[in-house]
């Protein structure tokens, strides 16, 4: 008797296994506070959900990236990914691995997002993207050291360059960064080449429509040698991730950081208060007010193994609700337009995007995946050789003809 | 009586099965798609030939990567086993403690690299890392350990040869226990001076752990990777770059498969090359024998 019993517990308990859908969630939320709330997140579908068992896979930022490939090709593919809009999404759509997801969209994507979002999201003829968040770049700051030196906002190039001699001379590192995984030097390079060259110029450099060699580009190294020259930047930036040269922003040691929102997660809660941003500064009054904006999301494989679970959970991803809950705990913005700017901070960044005239992603999410390590290698050689200036955008160029051909 | 010959080869019918389906096969098929365009995200790939050899040597950063393993056989090889030797020479005698410095000496192989390359991260931090706050107790500058190009492959050599000492040592330790005490004596009896006993006498007993520690020490220096991930990616800008890591680079944040399996392909016909080269000589030595 016991042995039938437990053989139909068995039966049972796995019958209840195979009945539950499982879904799959490989997330590069490795920082502390986004996976959190996006653990809150899961629940929430969870609770919605009953049936559909969701696994959510954590990994580094920094290893995602590079374990994306492996996974949109393996048979067992994980159903939903977080992942970035544009060109970094277009490349793996193009070569076939990715769902398109039309059909989320009821109503139509404007529906749910802003218009200027629909191109970033879309490849062909279909969308393959679900924003969630988005954040704005500009030049992080500490209001107290401010204060203490008696500084005001710097609005133009001279006055930017000013504000860092009364920086250097007051004992402060003006400007603090980390150029270890290469990314943050193209922060420098598309604010930079936007504020100098304009919004086309830089679309069609990153589409590989521009030569590296070109007058405009080598502008822009100009107007950054000024800063390498003068010694604004912390040194040994070259060993330091982007946590690390923040840390010397939280310490009060360095007092600005060109950087994305997400700095305040991982400002330590003394700090966050004491952290305001301001817009790049102008270079070429002519020109337009352009800025970074990378669009954050998600994104089925075309090998996923439960693409009806996986579309269910990007429809609860893209409404308003679970937008907001995710942007007003981390202080961003939300994808979905209805959601209003979860607080003061997030409501200045809105404000400052709203008044740009228009945005790109960001370098490396806007060209081609090897042109931009060859880019950004060639931008953190340059901060630390700045006279191998040519040499460097030699090699740039020899890269550009060789991929874009 | 029946011949059964065919004995030792059917016991090693299953070991060798294993490593051709998972040591043989990845090999042949790294060296077909070396020979392709393959980005590793498509399903189609074309037959290219030469063209990722060719390109491979014009390709400066490779060049680059190939100087700093050589780099690193030099130095740590090079500096590894003759320290390892030298401090279990030290270790060997009997005095108080010695036992507590061989267990703490023998600590750091009990790290992975990926632990190692962290742990040296810290010390090398160049605003408050434990080396250079040491440097500066006697007013000496800091120094830019791994953001400096020129330095940083060797501050990555000096993390990883703190590792392959106590290897290097362990071995030596285990081979100087094999060395008779009476022909030691008995060359001390007949006059020679210390030095003498340990060029004629204690060096060639060790050959054996000799072997293992150089091979050993030269296969990881052709292929190492885990050192230089954690701390540079390779950075500067490829300065420390060697070639598993530029190959990783290339084959995985690149999109470059086929010009990956081209690295892969000549870090191992290099690595083949010194090994082939190495036990040929020291296997006729000990036939000699």
């Amino acid at each position: 008797m016991k042995k039938v019993l437990f053989v139909l517990l068995v039966i049972s308990i796995a019958v209840s296994l195979l009945g539950a859908q499982k879904l799959v969630i490989n997330s590069y939320m490795s920082d502390p506070a986004p996976k959190r709330v996006f653990a809150e997140l899961v629940e929430q579908f969870k609770a919605d959900h009953p049936d559909i068992e969701v696994t959510v896979n954590t990994f580094a930022h920094e290893d995602f990236k590079t374990l994306l490939r492996t996974w949109l090709n393996s048979s067992s593919a994980p159903d939903v990914v977080t992942w970035f809009a544009g060109e970094r999404m277009r490349y793996f759509a193009s070569k076939g691995l990715l769902e398109p997801i039309d059909d989320i969209f009821k109503d139509g994507f404007e529906a749910y997002f802003p218009g200027a979002f629909k191109s970033a999201s879309t490849y062909g003829d279909h969308i393959y993207f679900v924003p969630q968040s988005w954040y704005w770049w500009g030049v992080y700051y500490r209001k107290s050291i401010f204060e203490k030196l008696g500084l005001t906002i710097p609005v133009n190039w001279y006055q930017f360059l000013n504000t860092c001699e009364k920086l250097k001379e007051a004992g402060y590192i003006p400007i603090t960064i980390g150029t270890k995984y290469l990314w943050t030097a193209a922060g420098w390079f598309d604010y930079l080449d936007m504020r100098v060259n304009g919004l086309e110029y830089h679309l069609k450099l990153t589409n590989g429509e521009i030569e590296y060699t070109d007058k405009g580009v080598k502008k822009v190294f100009e107007y950054w040698q000024q800063l390498v020259d003068a010694g604004y930047f912390i040194n040994n930036h070259t060993s330091y991730s982007w946590q690390d040269a923040a840390n010397y922003l939280f310490t009060g040691d360095a007092a600005m950081y060109l950087m994305g929102q997400f700095i305040k997660d991982v400002a330590p809660e003394s700090v966050k208060d004491d952290l305001d941003f301001f817009r790049f500064p102008v270079i070429n009054g002519e020109i337009g007010l352009y800025e970074d904006t990378p669009i954050d999301g998600f994104m089925i494989p075309a090998k996923a193994q439960n693409k009806e679970a996986a579309k269910i959970f990007l429809e609860f991803i893209a409404s308003k609700e679970a937008q907001e809950y995710f942007a007003s705990n981390l202080g961003r913005l939300a994808a979905n337009k209805d959601v209003p700017a979860p607080d003061a901070h997030a409501q200045k960044g809105l404000e400052m995007i709203l008044a740009s005239d228009g945005v790109m992603q960001f370098y490396d999410r806007d060209t081609n995946p090897e042109m931009a390590t060859a880019g950004m290698n060639g931008f953190v050689e340059f901060m630390v050789y700045p006279g191998r200036i040519n040499f460097i955008l030699n090699n740039l160029e020899i890269e550009r003809l060789r991929i874009f051909k | 009586m029946k011949s059964k010959k065919w004995v030792p080869y059917a016991f090693l019918a299953l070991p060798l099965l294993m490593y051709s389906i998972w040591v043989i096969f990845p090999i042949l098929q790294t060296l077909y798609l070396s020979f392709t365009n393959w980005d590793g995200v498509s399903p189609e790939l074309s037959f290219i030939g030469w063209d990722n050899f060719k390109l491979l040597f014009q390709d400066p950063y490779f060049r680059i990567s190939l100087w700093n393993n050589i780099k690193w056989l030099i130095g740590f090889a090079g500096i590894s086993v003759p320290l390892g030797l030298l401090i279990a020479m030290l270790l060997d005698q009997k005095f108080k403690g010695s036992k507590i410095y061989k267990t703490l000496m023998y600590l750091p192989m009990t790290l992975s690299f990926v632990v190692i390359g962290q742990i040296w991260s810290w010390i090398l931090e160049p605003r408050c890392g434990a080396l250079n706050s040491f440097l500066g107790i006697f007013g000496l500058k800091s120094v830019g350990w791994l953001s400096d190009p020129n330095i940083v492959t060797y501050s990555l050599i000096m993390a990883a040869s703190w590792r392959q000492i106590s290897y290097a040592m362990v071995l030596y330790l285990a081979g100087l226990k094999q060395v008779p005490k009476e022909l030691v004596e008995a060359a001390w009896v007949d006059g020679a001076n210390w030095w003498k006993r340990f060029i004629y006498i204690i060096l060639p007993m060790l050959r054996p752990a000799t072997v293992v520690a150089v091979t050993v020490s030269v296969i990881d220096s052709l292929r190492a990777f885990d050192i230089v991930y954690v701390l540079t990616r390779g950075g500067p800008f490829y300065s420390s770059s060697v070639m598993a890591n530029y190959m990783y680079i290339m084959a995985f944040n690149n999109y470059r498969m086929g010009y990956g399996s081209a690295i892969a392909t000549i870090q191992f016909l290099i690595t083949l090359g010194f090994i082939v080269f190495y036990m040929r000589n020291v296997l006729k030595k000990e036939e000699a024998l």
